[in-house]
């Protein structure tokens, strides 16, 4: 199980959080590169069926942030 | 500030824009402006101090190629210039040079520079010494073939045959000089010229052009009797010999007159040969000797006597050959024309000394055997060469001459230094260029390099063979620094000019955006013609470094409220986490200290209050408490807590709430706490009691000033300053300077905060706006439109694009594999990487692509959409494809900046999103964007004098105005105010304003109109408004809300009970009309707060302190005896307000606090008037008997509901308009086309007012002037057939852009439709939609779930 | 008269008032040229941590 890193899919909001996420690049931060950015216009476009998806699609957690 | 050490290659920030990194220069360094050669002497021993000694050798010889030798030899005018020696003693600069020389060449691998391209031409160089061997280097290096002709059998001239060997060993001149032979430079030794060759039989040669650096080798003679005996050896000629291998015994005494460095060489030279007792004879004192200081200690240090204030006279032979010199004694007399004392003879001392030799070392002279007829050059005076200063041409255009056959005897770097000048000027000479051209000649040093309290590091002495040992040979007496004490003296320097010039980022920069060229770059003067100029030049917190009291700069825990914004901040030097910067202790309890630098005539010249230190240390203490939770005990230590903004009031009793103490008391010293660091206070209570207290941390709120520049500035652009230093302006023209056409706006207007700054900025450049109209649009550019292709029903032919971004990208991703795995997804026709994918070459490429291949869908993987999405979607639509046919995916910001440990995965992760990308833009559709017609007229609601400002604003830039007004007049509030606080009635400017909007024939009146319905949307609304029976629709673009505000009307402290209790407007009617009884009257009293700051109304009304204090001084000036108290809570006269405040204290007005806990008591009693309260300060009843009790009665909000319905804007709980954002929306709704000004925004003075409505007006004509607005394409849009009507859209959308059709409508009547040019794209309705009927273009569901679907294929 | 209106405007200082100024100026039809004596613009406000009194991010 040590070996075992989870994937999972992050939903930004484009005003917010997907900026953050630059700025932690800019800033030269670093965090496990098992994320995948998925960028939205808002959170509130989040659907409970995108969480359905990646999770069927072998996600083992999503992120939602905005 | 400068909590943190910044680099001299920076970006302020990493959010800066531009986002371009700025190198900081403060000029050049003294040493690298005193250097003959200019060496970049700050960049070698910054790459020492760092390691990279290979570079810092290379950076060395780039201006110089004797880094060995002159680590041996040099006078170092360097270290004299060192700024060092202010702080202790120059850094050991050729000593590290030399370090870098000895480990160059004990590499094996010596550096030999590379050479530009091999050119024909030949050039000749006469004289292999420094002068001559430096030509040759740089011509070599240039590309020439290059012959140096040397008149002896050895190179290296007087380095070779002048210097000892003890002091330069020959095998480091000959390795520096095998570097030149290795760059191609051929040698021709025992070669003279003039006598083997003449320069005519070199022309005829080819040789194209001559340097002659043939030095100055013949000795002067000493010009006394007796020179010529045997024992008599011209020094140079005895150097010569010597370092020529042939040994001379001298006898035992030798007399070496002369006080350089060639007398310093002789005598020590004399000693090694086995003299036993040579000495100096010099005529001056051993100051005014010109040899190093070195060379004369060592002289000591190995016991040879220096006979100084001597000259000799004669010379005393026996037998043909020298026996003694007769000498004479000297002594200093006035300084002659070089500043030297002159040496004068000393009548009948004359002495005889027994000597076997006599050496003279008093100067030398130049042989020009060399220049034969055909050479036109001339000679001087002085017998050298007379060449032009800068260009070191002769009178013969192509002999160039430099060295000690120009200068006389000088030094080897300055002769280095003349080397390379003519190898520039040869350059030129040969391309026909023009030699001075823009040479720079001007090596000015910088001057303000601080030095104070630098702490002392002692240079690190030389290592040298002890004088026993090294008397008896000619072995090398300096040792050299090893690599650490080398780095380690490296590490004394001050870095000067900041920028150390060691030119590493011009070869690091892969984009050439850095280059030698930038390094030189100059200030620039620009002119510029301009219609207006609007200054915004802001302000410099205040510096407290003078206050001794608080010991900002002893005390490291002491820091100014700027210093804790950075601490505070997640980008500041502690990220956030709040420490104190010297021991990153938590602090357990920190103290504001108020009004430094605000407020106070005594220790500062700022007497005015600078508005926002009360609001931002309340918001410190919060935050402050919010980093490092409630246990953290914040004490604000204030005299007025001036909480006067929207919102401010509320905030200042949440912090109350949340525990932040308030301490009204100004604190005069602090004390350290032994070495705890911790700090004492030492203050009195509000109840006089003495306390004292300790604290973690103290924070100096400071003020806000006008910088010195900006002072001088204003001098130059002639406007006028008010006392303060701000710039002078009047209430009803708040915006404009004393000067037609220059405007002000910001903190230069006056100490304020961010929302009024904006305000200011907005009406600043609605007044420039107003005198520039007619030019509108002339200057401005509107880019060309490229047709689009249409793509509907193509099948997808996708364009990947990979950016390296340098190597921020390629030094963690593997891009080229990025690239091919991208070429084998579906539908992707083309992928190819680029270095700069921004770069406009590669974006006309793209473009390019594009139309070659017949792409029609984009990916981009790069930095980021945020900052560079729109400049692709420019090459797309340049390219005639639709611009939301584009994706861009992230792999800089989100993947290699931030895994750049694990190239593996992050190179995994690239290609992930790569093919989610690919397969979301496969489903891109082109989307359009709705332009709109804008409405060119323009509505104000509010006659008052916010509105009017808007209205005439609008007027004169040309828009027609309606303006709607509830009463029958013009003017609001303000027709029953008597003066602004500079003392001019309001009446005469309102009327004033009054006349002209309503002359203003685009302006249309309508008064006692209201507003009843309101349909549309941004640009074209459609308003009713009813006059009364009559109603009118009004089409308009844009509405402006400037409904005002209204009096409270009292209930308490017997309003309305007696005549002579009035209300604050009802005195100012008195005022207005000179009513004669205010003359008579004996005392008066002011109640201020009277509803503001109540529990049920929790706002300061802005205005009342102002205003009381300038009707109590009216009184005053009405009547001087009338005694006038002022109730407080607390004054609040913000800015230059402040000035009236002491004016009135001055004109002996009283003021007498009160708390809300006990307020004042009025009462009427037989007749009289009494108000009574408690005085704070001595504790005791107070009873005041009054003739005039006036009222600073709250402003209310009018009753905003129904306006605010209709134009769906929101009103905050005391019912004031809530603005788009309290910062940076200050006279915006989140509604899009409808603006804000004016009380109906907060209570304000006539000046805010004014500038606000000028200020919406602006907000109003950035949409007017564009005649057009777009929608954005990735809006939401319903599928009528699957819409169930529920209004869930319709009642979620914060924008109102979903709404039921009609249910008359033909076609799908009753089911929701959303508005495109409401629509912001959120989702929020799409996400909602239970029946699935919405969908939001560019991020539809089928395009998400085509990302997520591509989450997970294999790579 | 008209000839002798110019239809720019310098605007001194980048911080928010200016920046506010010059984007105000250049939609609203005019040519801006934007002064400031640093190598960014944003001023003193870029160096705020929060801004009262609604604690939002001053960047």
């Amino acid at each position: 199980m040590a070996q075992w890193e989870p994937k999972i899919v992050a939903f930004l909001c484009n005003w917010c959080s997907y900026a953050a996420a630059d700025l932690a690049g800019v800033s030269r931060m670093e965090y496990p590169p098992n994320v995948r950015v998925i960028r939205i216009p808002c959170t509130g476009r989040m659907s409970p069926k995108f969480v359905l998806a990646a999770l069927r699609e072998g996600a083992d957690g999503v992120w939602v942030s905005g | 500030m400068g909590l943190v050490e910044r680099k001299a290659t920076h970006r302020r920030y990493a959010q800066a824009i531009p986002g371009a990194f700025a190198i900081t220069k403060r000029g050049t360094a003294p040493c690298r402006a005193t250097c003959p050669a200019h060496v970049s002497v700050q960049g070698f021993i910054a790459l020492t101090n760092d390691g990279r000694y290979r570079e810092a050798l290379e950076l060395f010889k780039q201006d110089h190629p004797f880094p060995g030798v002159c680590g041996r030899v040099c006078t170092h005018p360097c270290e004299s210039a060192c700024t060092r020696n202010a702080v202790d003693s120059p850094l050991g600069i050729m000593y590290i040079h030399r370090f870098l020389a000895d480990t160059d060449r004990a590499s094996g691998k010596p550096y030999v520079p590379a050479k530009k391209a091999q050119r024909q031409e030949k050039v000749a160089i006469v004289g292999a010494g420094p002068a001559g061997l430096t030509c040759a280097y740089f011509l070599a290096i240039e590309g020439y073939q290059v012959t140096v002709f040397e008149k002896l059998p050895v190179l290296g001239g007087m380095l070779t045959v002048g210097i000892p060997s003890y002091r330069l060993p020959r095998d480091v001149i000959e390795a520096e000089i095998q570097v030149i032979k290795d760059l191609g430079v051929e040698f021709k030794t025992g070669v003279e010229i003039g006598k083997d060759f003449t320069v005519g039989q070199l022309r005829e040669q080819g040789y194209k052009a001559f340097f002659i650096g043939i030095g100055a080798q013949e000795c002067k003679r000493l010009g006394i009797e007796g020179e010529d005996y045997k024992g008599v050896y011209p020094g140079v000629e005895f150097l010569r010999e010597i370092n020529l291998g042939n040994r001379i015994h001298l006898g035992d005494r030798v007399a070496v007159v002369g006080g350089g460095n060639v007398a310093m060489d002789c005598v020590r030279s004399a000693l090694r040969t086995g003299s036993k007792k040579p000495f100096i004879i010099y005529r001056r004192a051993v100051e005014q000797m010109p040899a190093n200081a070195e060379e004369i200690e060592e002289c000591r240090e190995e016991g040879i006597e220096l006979m100084t204030l001597t000259n000799p006279i004669r010379v005393i032979a026996e037998n043909g050959r020298v026996r003694a010199i007769e000498c004479i004694r000297m002594e200093l007399g006035p300084p002659d024309q070089s500043g030297r004392q002159r040496p004068v003879p000393i009548k009948g001392s004359e002495f005889q000394i027994e000597v076997d030799a006599v050496i003279p070392a008093i100067g030398q002279e130049t042989d020009w055997a060399c220049l034969t007829d055909e050479c036109a050059c001339t000679l001087n005076d002085w017998g050298t060469m007379r060449v032009d200063k800068v260009t070191l041409q002769t009178s013969d255009p192509d002999i160039f001459a430099g060295g000690d056959a120009v200068t006389g005897p000088a030094t080897v770097v300055e002769a280095i230094g003349a080397g390379k000048e003519a190898a520039v000027s040869i350059d030129r000479f040969i391309r026909g260029e023009e030699l001075a051209g823009d040479r720079k000649t001007d090596w000015r040093p910088v001057e303000d390099v601080p030095t104070e309290g630098l702490p002392h590091l002692a240079r690190h002495p030389m290592p040298m063979v002890s004088p026993e040992t090294r008397k008896a040979n000619f072995n090398e007496v300096q040792q050299g620094y090893d690599e650490e004490t080398a780095r380690a003296e490296a590490h004394r320097c001050l870095e000067c000019g900041v920028c150390c010039e060691c030119y590493q980022c011009v070869t690091a920069c892969k984009a050439g955006a850095v280059t030698l060229e930038t390094h030189g770059q100059k200030p620039e003067t620009l002119t510029l013609e301009t219609g207006a100029v609007i200054l915004a030049p802001g302000f410099e917190p205040f510096d407290p470094s003078k206050f001794d009291s608080y010991a900002y700069a002893k005390l490291p825990n002491v820091i100014t409220s700027m210093e804790m914004e950075r601490i505070l901040s997640a980008s500041g030097p502690t990220g956030g986490h709040l420490v104190r910067l010297g021991d990153h202790k938590e602090p357990k309890k920190i103290a504001w200290f108020q009004c430094v630098g605000s407020r106070d005539l005594n220790r500062c010249d700022n007497s005015f209050c600078s508005s926002v230190c009360c609001m931002y240390a309340v918001k410190e203490a919060v935050i402050a408490k919010e980093h490092a939770g409630d246990d953290l005990d914040c004490a604000i230590f204030f005299m007025d807590m001036r909480t006067h903004g929207k919102d401010f009031e509320r905030f200042y009793n949440k912090a109350k709430d949340q525990g932040v103490r308030f301490i009204r008391s100004r604190v005069h010293t602090i004390d350290k706490v032994g070495d705890t660091g911790d700090l004492a206070v030492r203050y009195v209570t509000e109840s006089g009691e003495l306390k004292t207290e300790t604290f973690d941390m103290i924070v100096l709120s400071v003020g806000l000033q006008t910088p010195a520049e900006t002072v001088e500035l204003a001098k130059r652009l002639d406007i006028q300053l008010t006392p303060g230093h701000f710039a002078k302006s009047t209430p009803f023209a708040p915006v404009a300077t004393s000067r037609p056409g220059i405007f002000v706006c910001g903190a230069f207007q006056g100490p304020r905060d961010i929302p009024q700054s904006v305000v200011d900025a907005s009406a600043a450049a609605a007044a420039a706006g107003e005198i520039l109209a007619e030019a509108r649009d002339t200057l401005t550019v509107i880019p060309e439109k490229v047709p689009e292709v249409n793509v509907l029903n193509e099948r997808p032919r996708i364009g990947v694009f990979v950016c390296n971004c340098g190597i921020n990208i390629s030094g963690t991703v593997d891009v080229p594999s990025v690239r091919d795995y991208a070429a084998t997804l579906p539908y992707v026709e083309y992928a190819a990487d680029n270095l700069y994918t921004c770069s406009q070459d590669t974006q006309d490429r793209m473009a390019e692509v594009i139309k070659e291949k017949g792409l029609n869908r984009v990916v981009v993987a790069a930095c980021t959409p945020k900052t560079h999405e729109a400049l692709f979607q420019e090459t797309l639509m340049a390219a005639g494809l639709n611009k939301y046919l584009f994706e861009m995916c992230n792999i800089r910001n989100q993947d290699s900046w931030v895994h750049k440990h694990n190239p593996d995965l992050a190179t995994e992760k690239a290609k992930d999103l790569v093919r989610m990308a690919v397969a979301k833009v496969g489903l891109m559709q082109p989307l359009q964007e709705a332009q709109l017609d804008v409405n060119q007229t323009a509505l104000v609601i509010g006659g008052g004098i916010a509105g009017m400002a808007a209205a005439q604003t609008l007027g004169a830039q040309g828009y027609t105005t309606h303006v709607v007004e509830r009463e029958a007049l013009l003017g609001g509030q303000a027709r029953h105010l008597f003066q602004t606080p500079d003392g001019v009635p309001v009446a005469q400017r309102l009327d004033q304003l009054v006349s002209d909007v309503s002359a203003d024939p685009h302006i249309q009146m309508h008064l006692n109109s209201e507003i009843t319905a309101v349909e549309g949307f941004v640009g074209n609304f459609k308003t009713t408004v009813k006059n009364g029976d009559q109603e009118q629709v009004i089409e308009h673009g844009v509405a402006i809300i400037a409904t005002g505000a209204k009096p409270l009307v009292p209930t308490e402290y017997s309003y309305g009970q007696d005549p002579r209790i009035v209300t604050s407007l009802e005195l100012d009617a008195k005022l207005k009309a000179d009513d004669p009884a205010i003359k008579e009257l004996e005392a008066a009293v002011f109640i201020q707060c009277v509803g503001s700051r109540e529990p049920e109304r929790p706002y300061c009304s802005r205005v009342c302190c102002t205003h009381s204090i300038d009707s109590a001084l009216a009184i005053k000036a009405r009547n001087p005896e009338a005694n006038v108290y002022i109730l407080y809570r607390d004054i609040r006269t913000y800015g230059e307000r402040e000035y009236l405040y002491k004016e009135a204290r001055e004109k002996g007005v009283i003021f007498i606090r009160y708390s809300l806990e006990a307020k004042p008591q009025v009462a009427i009693e037989n007749g009289r008037l009494l108000v009574r309260l408690t005085d704070p300060i001595l504790g005791r009843p107070v009873e005041i008997d009054t003739d005039l009790i006036s009222l600073a009665t709250a402003i209310l909000p009018p009753d905003n509901n129904v306006l605010a319905q209709l134009f769906k804007l929101s009103l905050n709980d005391d019912g004031f308009f809530v603005e788009k954002h309290a910062k940076l929306g200050p006279c915006d709704f989140a509604t899009d086309g409808v603006f804000l000004c004016g009380m109906a925004h907060y209570p304000k003075p006539i000046d805010e007012a004014v500038t606000q409505g000028k200020a919406a007006a602006s907000r109003a004509v950035t949409l007017l002037a564009r005649q057009h607005i777009s929608t954005i394409g990735q809006v939401a849009e319903v599928n009528p057939a699957l819409c169930s009507m529920c209004g869930v859209c319709v009642s979620i959308c914060p924008y109102s852009a979903p709404s039921f059709r009609a249910p008359t409508e033909r076609f799908w009547p009753g089911r929701a439709e959303i508005n495109p040019v409401l629509c912001k794209g959120c989702g929020l309705c799409v996400a909602s939609c239970r029946s699935g009927a919405i969908h939001l273009k560019g991020f539809d569901n089928d395009q998400i779930f085509a990302q997520l679907f591509a989450l997970n294929e294999a790579s | 008269m008209s000839k002798d209106v110019i239809g720019s405007v310098l605007v001194v200082g980048g911080g928010i008032a200016g920046m506010q100024s010059a984007l105000d100026l250049a939609n609203s039809g005019y040519y801006v040229y934007l002064l400031d004596k640093s190598s960014s613009i944003g001023g003193v406000m870029a160096q705020l941590d929060k801004t009262f009194p609604t604690n939002d991010c001053a960047m």
